[in-house]
This record gives C-alpha cells, sequence and structure tokens, in this order.
C-alpha cells in the first residue's frame, strides 16, 4: 500500500542493523533450557517496577495494564543511557524489573551481566517484531531485547526567531549561522556522534584523534550555548521560548510540532545518528514473569500502534502499522525518507574505546 | 563540678562516685549508640571511598584491580589524552567560588547585622525571622527560582542587556555570575545568624571609650568592633566557605555544563561517566579541602571555636 | 542604642528582597497559565487541581513524609542520648570523636552521599542488605541528622544546672531516673527543637536523597529536581508553593517554641 512503502523502504535501508554484529564478549552461558521451555505464568501479585526515558510511553497503556492483570507499574525516568547503566550498577538490577535501553549500550550491558534472558515462550507477540528488529546485531535472537521504538535526532526550532535558516549542524558550529540561544544534548554518543557526522566521519569511529577533533568542536560550541540538556528537557525548553533550538530526538520534537506549530524540527544535512530502543529485563528483576507480560502486551499489535501514536516514534512491529496515524506515516520526521536514510548511520557498541568516548565526554562537560 | 577523689581517676560528680569504668558503661550507653552510627554509616563508608581512589575503572564501567594512582594523576591533569589542567581548574575555580561568595556574603551580611543589632527587641526578632525562613526553606526551590528570575525575558535579563552586559533574548544563565548569585542567596544567612549572635554579645562601651578618645568611625570599627565579632563572623566565613567548595545543585542548575566545580564533577564521575574511582579521587580531595579548613579553623578560633559553632 | 541610619534600613531592604525573590516568583509562576512554563500567558489556579490527580507526586510528598517521620524519629533518640553523654560523662578518645561528629555538619553532602552509595554497594554485594530505597534514605538522613541533635542537646546540658542533678541523686534517684524525671523534662524543648531541626533537614535534603534512594522511594525534592531538569512548568511551581508554606508555618512555628529559653541555644 502506497503509505506503508516508505517505511518499509525506510527500513530497507536502515544501515548497519542486521550487519555483522561487532566483537562481543561471550555473555555468561545461560540454560538453554530455560529459553526454549513452554510458557510459564506469572504467579503472585502483579507489581511492576519500569525504569523508562521520560515522556516515552503512554499513560493510558499502563493504566489499562493495570487494570487487565490487577497491576501496580511504578515508573521511574531518565534522560540518558549512560546514567541509567551507571543506576542498575548502583545496585538497580534487582529493583527493577523493565528497562529501556538504546542498541549500542546492550553489549556492554550483556557483558556485564546485568540482563536476564527473554523466555520466548512468554511473548507470543515477539513475532509481530519486523525481520529487521527481530535479529539486532547488538543482541542476535532477540535473547535479552525486544526492540521498543526507533528514530532519530536532529535540530528543533523556533521557526520565527531563527529566520532563513539552513538545515545544518552548522546552526550549532558555525558562530556566524547561530540563530539564538541553543542547547546541545546531554547524551555522550548522539552529541559526540552528530559532531563526528558533521565532521564526515563514522559515529562509531574508534580513532582517538577523531573521538577528540569532535570532542573540541562541542567545546568551542558550549562555550556559545546554554549547555547541555536531556533530549526531553532542550524539546521543552524550546517550547518555553528559553532557547532558539536545541538537539533533541525526533518523536518529542514531532510532539513539540503539534503543540507549537511555530517550532521545527529536521534532520541536518550532514546526517545523523539512528537509535533503537529495546525493552529488557535486569538479572535480578523482582518480577520478571510479570515483565514479560508487560512486554508482551507492548508488542500488541493495537497496543504498539497506540504507543507509537501516542510518543510519535516509528515503530518496529509491523503489525501494528496499519493502525499507526496516517499523517505520522508520511511525516519524514518519524519516518525518514530513503534519501535521509542514506546519511543517518546507527549508534554501535564501540566496545573498549567506549572509555575513550566518556573521557572526552567527561573533558566536554568539564573545560 | 568534679572533685578529685582519693583514688586517681575516680571522680565525685553530680553526687555519685564515677569509677572510670562506670562512665564506660555510662558512655557506651548514651554516647555509644550515636557514635557508633556515625562511625558505622559515615567514617567508615569514608575510608572506602579513599580506599575506592586506588582502584581502576574497566572499559565498560566496572570496578577492580589493579590498585592505581591514576585517578589521582589523572587529577593532577595527565589522562588519556595528554596533559591537560582540566581538573586542577576545576578545584581552582571551586576554592575561588567558595572564597568570592565568603566575601560577598561577609560584604552583604556584616552591616546587615549591625543594622539587626541596632533594632528594638520585637523588631530583632522580626528581622530574625526573615532572616531565618529562607534558610530553612528548600535550597532545591530557592535556586531553580534563579532560573525564572534569570531568564530570557525576565526583568534581570531586560535590564542586563540594557546596560550591554549581555545579549538580548538570552536567559542570564548558565553562567558564572548565576552560579554566585544563587550562592549568594543560599548561604547569606549561614553567614549573618553567628554574625549578629557576636554582634548581640558585644561590649559598646569600648567602641563609645574610642570614639570619647577621639577615634574616627573606620579606627573604631578597626579597633574596637571587629576584634570582638571576629569568632562570630570566623565562624559564619567557615560555615560558608566549607560547603560551598562542594556545592552541587546551586553550580549544576545555575551553571548547566558550562561552568563545572567540585561538586558536579564528583557527581558526573556517579552518574553518566561511571567512572566510582576516579570520583572518589575527586571527593577525597575535596574531603581534604575540608579537613584543612577545619583544623586552620579550630586552631584560629581556639577554645571558643565549637561554641561559636552553635 | 540609635535607631539604625537610613542606608543601613536601604541596605537591609535590598538584601531582603534579594533573599525573597526566590520564593516570591515561584510562587507568582505557579499561577502562570503557559503549560511548558515560560514568560507569563495568564492567570489560573488548575496546576494545583492537577496535583492532587498526579500519583507521582502524591506517592512522592508520602515518601517524604515517612522518610522524614522515621529518620527524625531514630535520630531525635540517639541524638538526645549522644548529646547529654557527651556533656556529662568522659571516655578515651571523647575529644577525638567530638571532632569527628562535626564531620556531617560541615562535609559536602554530595561527598556525603556517594560516601553511603558506595558503602551500600559494597554491603549489597557481600550480605544482599541494603537495596537502594526508603530503608537506605532513612539510615542516610539518620547519619547526618544526629550530630545536630547532639548539638542541640549539648549546648543545653550546658545551660542545665548540675545541682539539679545532684540533689535528686541525693535524694536517691538512680541515674537513670534522674535522667528521665529531672534531666529530660529540663532539656525538653531543646529536644523538640533538636527533633525539628532534624525533620527540616530531612525534609529538605536532596543531594543524599537522590543518590541512595530506589525505586517507588522517590521524595519531593528528588521530583523537582528531574522535573526541573526538564523545564520549569507552572505545576511544579504550584508544588514548591505548597513546600514553601509548609516550611515557613514549621519555621514560625519552632522559633515560638524556642522563644521562651533565653539561655543558650539559638539556631
Amino acid at each position: 500500500m502506497r503509505k506503508l512503502s516508505p517505511f518499509l523502504v525506510a527500513l530497507a535501508l536502515l544501515p548497519g542493523l542486521s550487519a555483522c554484529a561487532k566483537k562481543e564478549e561471550a555473555p555468561p552461558a545461560p540454560a538453554a533450557a530455560e529459553a526454549s521451555a513452554g510458557p510459564t505464568e506469572p504467579t503472585g501479585p502483579c507489581a511492576i517496577n519500569l525504569f523508562i526515558w521520560s515522556e516515552y510511553i503512554d499513560p493510558d497503556i499502563i493504566k489499562s495494564f493495570e487494570q487487565k492483570y490487577t497491576c501496580k507499574v511504578t515508573t521511574e525516568v531518565y534522560e540518558d543511557n549512560e546514567s541509567m547503566i551507571a543506576k542498575l550498577q548502583a545496585g538497580g538490577t534487582s529493583q527493577y524489573d523493565l528497562v529501556v535501553p538504546s542498541g549500542y549500550v546492550v553489549p556492554g550491558m550483556i557483558h556485564l551481566g546485568l540482563l536476564a534472558e527473554l523466555r520466548h515462550a512468554n511473548i507470543p507477540n515477539l513475532a509481530n517484531l519486523d525481520e529487521k528488529f527481530a535479529n539486532p546485531a547488538f543482541d542476535p535472537g532477540n535473547k535479552y531485547t525486544a526492540a521498543y521504538q526507533w528514530g532519530t535526532v536532529g535540530i528543533y526550532l523556533r521557526k520565527s526567531q531563527a529566520k532563513n535558516y539552513k538545515p545544518s549542524w552548522n546552526l550549532l558550529f558555525d558562530p556566524k549561522q547561530q540563530p539564538g540561544p541553543f542547547l546541545m544534548m546531554d547524551s555522550i554518543r548522539e552529541m559526540l556522534g552528530s559532531a563526528l557526522k558533521f565532521q564526515g566521519k563514522s559515529v562509531n569511529t574508534t580513532n582517538p584523534a577523531e573521538i577528540e577533533a569532535a570532542g573540541a568542536l562541542l567545546i568551542e560550541a558550549k562555550k556559545r550555548s546554554q549547555g547541555f540538556e536531556g533530549g526531553v528537557g532542550g524539546k521543552n525548553k524550546v517550547l518555553g521560548k528559553e532557547v532558539t533550538a536545541a538537539v533533541v530526538y525526533n518523536g518529542d520534537a514531532a510532539r513539540g510540532m503539534t503543540d507549537d506549530p511555530d517550532t521545527q524540527f529536521f534532520v541536518p544535512d550532514e546526517g545523523g545518528v539512528i537509535w533503537v530502543d529495546s525493552l529488557v529485563i535486569p538479572a535480578k528483576a523482582p518480577h520478571r514473569d510479570w515483565a514479560e507480560k508487560f512486554i508482551d502486551y507492548i508488542l500488541d499489535a493495537k497496543v504498539g500502534a497506540q504507543l507509537s501514536n501516542f510518543n510519535q516514534y516509528a515503530t518496529p512491529n509491523k503489525a501494528a502499522l496499519p493502525l499507526i496515524k496516517p499523517e505520522d506515516l508520511a511525516n519524514p520526521a518519524i519516518y525518514p525518507t530513503p534519501e535521509m536514510m542514506a546519511k543517518l548511520e546507527l549508534v554501535g557498541d564501540v566496545g573498549d574505546s567506549s572509555k575513550l568516548y566518556d573521557e572526552i565526554w567527561t573533558r566536554v562537560k568539564s573545560k | 563540678m568534679a572533685k578529685k577523689g582519693a583514688k586517681p581517676g575516680l571522680e565525685i560528680r553530680f553526687g555519685e562516685r564515677l569509677t572510670p569504668a562506670r562512665q564506660a558503661v555510662r558512655s557506651a550507653l548514651t554516647s555509644g549508640p550515636g557514635i557508633l552510627w556515625v562511625t558505622v554509616f559515615l567514617l567508615v563508608p569514608l575510608l572506602a571511598v579513599i580506599a575506592m581512589s586506588f582502584l581502576t575503572r574497566g572499559s565498560y564501567g566496572e570496578i577492580g584491580l589493579p590498585l592505581t594512582f591514576e585517578n589521582y594523576t589523572r587529577l593532577a591533569g595527565f589522562g588519556a589524552f595528554g596533559f591537560d589542567p582540566l581538573y586542577p581548574l576545576v578545584i581552582l575555580r571551586s576554592l575561588v567560588l567558595a572564597a568570592g561568595t565568603t566575601l560577598v556574603c561577609l560584604l552583604a551580611g556584616f552591616p546587615l547585622a549591625y543594622f539587626i543589632v541596632r533594632l528594638p527587641p520585637r523588631g530583632k526578632q522580626i528581622a530574625l525571622t526573615l532572616v531565618v525562613i529562607p534558610f530553612w526553606t528548600n535550597l532545591l526551590i530557592r535556586t531553580y527560582a534563579w532560573q525564572i528570575l534569570l531568564g530570557p525575558e525576565s526583568l534581570a535579563a531586560k535590564v542586563a542587556s540594557a546596560l550591554g552586559l549581555a545579549e538580548a533574548g538570552r536567559p542570564l544563565y548558565p553562567s558564572l555570575g548565576a552560579v554566585y548569585l544563587g550562592m549568594l542567596a543560599a548561604y547569606l544567612p549561614f553567614l549573618v545568624l553567628p554574625l549578629y549572635s557576636s554582634f548581640e554579645k558585644l561590649d559598646w562601651s569600648i567602641a563609645e571609650a574610642a570614639m570619647d578618645l577621639g577615634a574616627d568611625a573606620p579606627r573604631v570599627l578597626r579597633h574596637a568592633i571587629l576584634p570582638q565579632v571576629l569568632p562570630g563572623m570566623i565562624a559564619g566565613m567557615i560555615l560558608v566557605f566549607i560547603p560551598a567548595v562542594g556545592q552541587f545543585v546551586i553550580p549544576d542548575l545555575l551553571g548547566g555544563a558550562r561552568t563545572v566545580l567540585l561538586g558536579n564533577a564528583i557527581q558526573q564521575q556517579f552518574g553518566a561517566s561511571r567512572d566510582w574511582p576516579f570520583g572518589a579521587a575527586i571527593a577525597f580531595v575535596g574531603m581534604a579541602i575540608v579537613m584543612l579548613g577545619l583544623s586552620f579553623y579550630a586552631r584560629t578560633a581556639g577554645k571558643d571555636s565549637e561554641e561559636a559553632l552553635l | 542604642m540609635r535607631k539604625p541610619s537610613l542606608p543601613l534600613w536601604l541596605w537591609a531592604a535590598v538584601i531582603f528582597v534579594f533573599l525573597y525573590a526566590p520564593i516570591a516568583v515561584v510562587i507568582v509562576y505557579s499561577f502562570n497559565s503557559a503549560r511548558h512554563g515560560g514568560p507569563w500567558q495568564g492567570f489560573t489556579t488548575d496546576w494545583y487541581g492537577k496535583l492532587f490527580d498526579s500519583r507521582e507526586k502524591i506517592d512522592a510528598a508520602k515518601n517524604t513524609l515517612i522518610l522524614g517521620l522515621a529518620s527524625t524519629g531514630i535520630a531525635t533518640v540517639l541524638g538526645t542520648l549522644l548529646g547529654y553523654g557527651l556533656s556529662r560523662y568522659r571516655f578515651p578518645g571523647k575529644k577525638l570523636f567530638s571532632r569527628l561528629m562535626y564531620i556531617p555538619v560541615v562535609i559536602p553532602d554530595i561527598v556525603m552521599a556517594i560516601a553511603m552509595l558506595m558503602f551500600f554497594s559494597l554491603i549489597r554485594d557481600r550480605l544482599g542488605l541494603f537495596d537502594l530505597g526508603m530503608t537506605t534514605m532513612i539510615v542516610a538522613h539518620v547519619t547526618f541528622q544526629i550530630p545536630f541533635v547532639a548539638i542541640v542537646i549539648r549546648s543545653r546540658m550546658i545551660g542545665v544546672d548540675p545541682a539539679i542533678e545532684e540533689a535528686a541523686r541525693d535524694l536517691g534517684a538512680t541515674a537513670f531516673q534522674t535522667f528521665r524525671h529531672v534531666t529530660l523534662p529540663m532539656i525538653l524543648p531543646a529536644v523538640v527543637a533538636g527533633a525539628m531541626l532534624a525533620f527540616t533537614l530531612s525534609l529538605d535534603d536532596f543531594v543524599v536523597s537522590f543518590f541512595t534512594t530506589g525505586p517507588g522511594a522517590g521524595t519531593l525534592p528528588i521530583l523537582i529536581y528531574s522535573s526541573v531538569k526538564r523545564g520549569i512548568t507552572p505545576d511544579i511551581n504550584a508544588l514548591s508553593t505548597l513546600i514553601v508554606l509548609v516550611s515557613v508555618i514549621g519555621t514560625l512555628a519552632g522559633l515560638f517554641f524556642q522563644r521562651p529559653r533565653r539561655s543558650s541555644g539559638e539556631s
């Protein structure tokens, strides 16, 4: 059908998603039998501790799940992957039942033993995932993850204040093109990745000189900026007229544009990053079986569509596609065109080099 | 009221014979639990911090051996990318900020304390209450409020751009100036209250005598008033300086990531940067500064020190 | 003494405006009808009503209260005993420990917070105890409250005439009875003052709570911080206004309690 094809084309071009996996440590050997056993029903009263990005899930979905299973769902939010992992490492693996990391941190989390395996028998709706997402490079076979949403990072600005702007990263990186006060995204790989893309390098480079150069660019831009903010915070501050532009996630921006037509989102011409978020269950989750029920619930076609229609991100759920709002399917800010996809690069795991990224980032934030 | 008894170590106090053994038991029952609690839950963890600062952080954020001085050399500026005086500057900046805040609080607070002391008793109560209320109001709320006060359309921003100090339409934060404002608003009561205490106990006759002898106002201030209020003043300055060095919330909300100070540098390592050993090293430096400040205070203020802090 | 001169009055006025401007602006902007914050758009009281619909905020308020009451209870008992013990009895190393008791008072709260976080992690790895949550927060709060309570009690004890205690002992009371029936009633206002101080410290605390909290145990300051990071909205201002109101009432009540005592120990 006409409306679906841009999505399918975009998906076909989604670079790197099913490419060869980067070198990973073998995760601790699980009981293979567990993964392929028959479905188990959750026992005990239903309770779920959800740890998720802010403004990422429809409160109505939580309410309907709570009603359906007489459940108490507590939600805690975070603004970036690294803080989330920090919380898990500080003891959260035995406290949260569901977390939503981006793909590139998953191999590290597996390596650190932070994740529990998904028992596919309990999550029949996994079949609803599009093939591209059913076997991602960062987690072959969906052993630990179930794709949640995917999207891009770009610039979100107020048109009336940024007259005659060019859709380029130069709005941030070239002092002469600065549209007004702006914020950068407080997220290591998305922000450094955008800078790398602008400089024509790979977002997954392990070359220290390239990473350092990207850092230097950010440090210079920081001096003229209002600092760093999470994606949601940046979006809200543009809406609140505190800044003219911010680096944000596309779904948040799409919702912002609906709220305030004076605002506009775009992925700059030089390119940018793509990310894929997934639902995972921490290793010692107190309510593992209920968590799997929740994942199954999210992967349902209707619920999946409700989710994406709410947060306006792109869905990895092919069964949900027919139920997505047509205007969203046609919106290049949510489902990028083939031309845009060619310039986007999936953020991946960089293994030992993540220490380099961390140190450059600390320098960027501290200078 | 201790009277030395015939046996050494035995005291007779409040009408009972207190052998050292008895005192030990009494102390264990009264002071014991409190001291034990603070020792176990704070002093031991602080030692753990020192220990942690010598460990290594793996590529994924795991912590482990080998023992290393790397975190301290990194603090001194020798990181993975060559020499960079980043962290020495962070520490220096924090010390300067704390000192600057203390000075500004002193300049603003001294006249205020003097003002309150000159009010009639009823007025004193009201004024002191007015000073104390913000002191007891949540610091977080008072600090984020400065974001509103310094926003792009705020009065302050308009005045600043009219005076040419800032571009029009830009918020006045995050900036070092905004952090100073926030710190001043937060710490002023800390200084005014002990200072006022000293002013209250002032012997004005000395000042009057000086004036009778022909001294002018600055000399009266310097020789008759200042020496008397010095204990309260120093206590207040310490109460501002030491917490200001490690302040996290105010630089975080008003300085953004543009002004990193000791407090946010530590927080970063326990947050997104996930480098606990390095964070522990920074924290240790913070602790060392506090300890130095405290022992300096104990030495200069002498035995009045503890009382003045109350 | 002469009344203060005009320049002094002006100076004081400037300072007070400066100190109260943040509080005032939060209250005023809690009535702003602009949903995403920012410039004034119109007057509305909607945000206050919405507060009570928000489960997140009500849970946070509950947690804050439980945390405050529990920690204050424990800290007041331990702190009073400590203050009394330090003022009456000697033991080896007393001077050292007295000094060490000041550490929680002056230490930067972030250093204390991370130290406790580290400590809880270590214990959790070995013994499986101290999952981050309400328990760890209570433990952490008590740790910084005890010295404050002890300081208040100890300073009050200086003003207690030992002759009264001695008289009680002469009349045959045991040390415990003396403490309970003679000393305690005399220092009761200080105990209450210490408790109120501890309670306020707990209510106000953000940094230590932030690092020692766990799922479902978030407090109001933590909620405000994470909301403010995502942009200040009028409903947060409404919540803050209510908190400020509670603080003001609490402070006035606390000051009222302390007033009749003319001797030592004004905050």
